[in-house]
């Protein structure tokens, strides 16, 4: 009897478990926002300059190199997916708009996007929850420390100025792979290439991308500090939030893509 | 004049040290390069080895094909789908603007998809799923020497833990490859039909595809779901440090993984446009 009532009860359990995490997670995304934009007001504003110049230097300086080696292994790759077009048409004077105008518009942003919750988001959840389980969070509350203030405002600022200056720097690394790999591998000289980057993408194009990195920046940070402080549970907490941060941010970068240039065009 | 034993190499050069350090801050992230490189083709060659000789373990293989495949079968739908809609809506909206031309959209979308956005993108997501759920996993396992006890009782950790996963991520990776394809064209049909109005009959066309896209769809697939286990096991057997060590762990799991994805992608490729301009 208790067991057959228990195989009735489970699909309730798991709805009703379900629908309290989804609105836990959306809830406290909403708060953390809301405490952020409120810590950025000018009578609130605490900015605390050394933990935040120590953040900018561990989210962009650490993720340089990772950003550089996929920037231009995507500028390549677009080069030779968009060389097998050209070369049907004979059209070598579009190689570099086709190559650059996915970069700066999509390609770019996604995947470095994605990199980037990998290596940032990843990183600073299993810190903060590192923080979070070992109750180092609890002992800053204790000595009237804000954790938001502390904790959340430098990473939030660092991310998304870094997501930022890192697409700007990914596109142009993108672009020197992409002319490589036409100089090399499709036999289309590298002037030509960038002069019909130069010619044929807009700054419209370089904008649009932009845009992107910055609320992909702030997508990311938000995810990745909710999860972190929001961790329980020992060692497999922590490894819990790293994954459902990364997935959360994730899916937060592509909705997000989607909507950006829905509104854009 | 012979060098005194107890000054060490740096200071016997006697030269101000700059230039030694400059060489060994290049040289450090390639010796760590060429090492991680090294322990993960032993660990990929014992996972081979393990997997012909050892015993099958049906129910951990369908323990992490269900872990694996069911549980990412919604995240994989929700960003490829959206993926889809982005690629069509950006598309379209050029080719409205330049030719007014509509009808290749379709054709030449399945033929990107194929060749590039559906193993890569697919790979991507699971190895933000899936490698950092790994590495974990196995990491608070090494933590809490639970692995230590397996080795204990002779059985060998790459045996017990990773043969599992690997056969699990190669079958899963390209099952939800074809999976992500169908989203993902289903998705970019449907905002042909609602934003431009094309018909999706004349959407769905396959006469841009051939037997190559589809080979290299799938062999893409199958090199992302060999190397995404081995790179995030890796990450997780390698744990040092207690529960900050786990969290290391899985960003490296995960940054390694995506890496590999895109080194990988570059190669094949590159590759396939080698084949495809040898075939003409």
């Amino acid at each position: 009897m208790h067991r057959i009532t228990s195989t009735i009860q489970a699909p309730f359990r798991w709805l009703g478990h379900t629908a309290m995490s989804w609105s836990f997670n959306a809830g406290g995304l909403a708060i953390l926002i809301f405490q952020v934009l409120r810590n950025l007001l000018p009578w609130r504003w605490q900015f605390d300059g050394p933990e935040t110049w120590r953040n900018l230097y561990r989210v962009g300086v650490k993720s340089f190199p990772i950003v550089v080696v996929t920037a231009i292994l995507v500028g390549a790759i677009m080069v030779i997916q968009s060389g097998l077009y050209i070369e049907q048409y004979g059209a070598y004077g579009l190689l570099g708009w086709g190559a650059g105008y996915s970069i700066l518009r999509e390609v770019g942003p996604i995947l470095i996007g994605l990199m980037f919750s990998g290596r940032v988001g990843a990183n600073n959840t299993a810190e903060l929850g590192t923080m979070k389980v070992t109750d180092q969070v609890d002992a800053l509350r204790a000595l009237a420390i804000d954790p938001i203030a502390y904790l959340v405002m430098p990473r939030f600022i660092a991310m998304i100025l870094m997501m930022f200056l890192l697409v700007v720097i990914g596109n142009f690394t993108a672009l020197i792979g992409g002319a490589i790999t036409s100089q090399v591998l499709l036999d289309v000289n590298m002037v030509l290439f960038f002069q019909s980057v130069i010619t044929f993408v807009l700054l419209d194009d370089l904008l649009h991308g932009l845009i992107k990195a910055v609320a992909f920046g702030f997508a990311i940070a938000i995810i990745s500090c909710h999860f972190g402080l929001s961790t329980s549970g020992g060692a497999v907490g922590v490894g819990r939030a790293v994954n459902a941060s990364v997935v959360g941010s994730a899916i937060a970068i592509f909705v997000l893509d989607y909507a950006i240039t829905f509104a854009s065009l | 004049m012979s060098a005194d034993p107890h000054t060490s190499p740096r200071q016997a050069g006697g030269e101000p040290s700059s230039f030694r350090e400059f060489l060994a801050a290049l040289g450090e992230p390639l010796l760590y390069l060429v090492r991680t490189f090294r322990e993960l083709s032993e660990m990929f060659a014992l996972t081979l080895y393990y997997m012909v000789r050892g015993r099958t373990r049906w129910r951990a293989i369908f323990e992490q094909l269900h872990e694996v495949g069911n549980r990412s079968v919604i995240f994989i739908a929700v960003t490829l789908g959206f993926l889809g809609m982005i690629l069509i809506y950006q598309a379209g909206y050029q080719a409205e603007q330049i030719t007014g031309d509509l009808q290749l959209l379709g054709g030449l979308f399945l033929q990107l998809l194929l060749r590039e956005f559906a193993p890569t993108i697919t790979a991507m997501m699971i190895a933000t799923r899936v490698a950092t759920g790994m590495a974990a996993q196995i990491g608070s396992m090494v933590v809490t020497e639970q692995v230590d006890a397996l080795r204990m009782c002779a059985a060998p950790p790459v045996d017990y833990l990773v043969v599992p996963r690997f056969i699990a991520t190669t079958i899963m990776m390209i099952v939800l490859t074809i999976f992500a394809v169908l989203v993902s064209y289903s998705a970019g049909a449907l905002t042909a039909l609602f934003s431009f109005g094309l018909n999706v009959r004349t959407f769905i066309d396959l006469s841009f595809i051939g037997w190559f896209d589809l080979i290299l769809c799938l062999s893409k697939a199958l090199a992302y779901g060999m190397a995404i286990p081995i790179i995030a096991c890796h990450a997780g057997l390698n744990v040092s440090g207690g529960s900050e060590g786990v969290g290391r762990a899985t960003t490296n799991a995960v940054v390694n993984a995506s890496l590999a994805v895109v080194i990988l992608d570059f190669i094949l490729t590159s590759l396939g446009y080698v084949v495809l301009s040898l075939i003409p």
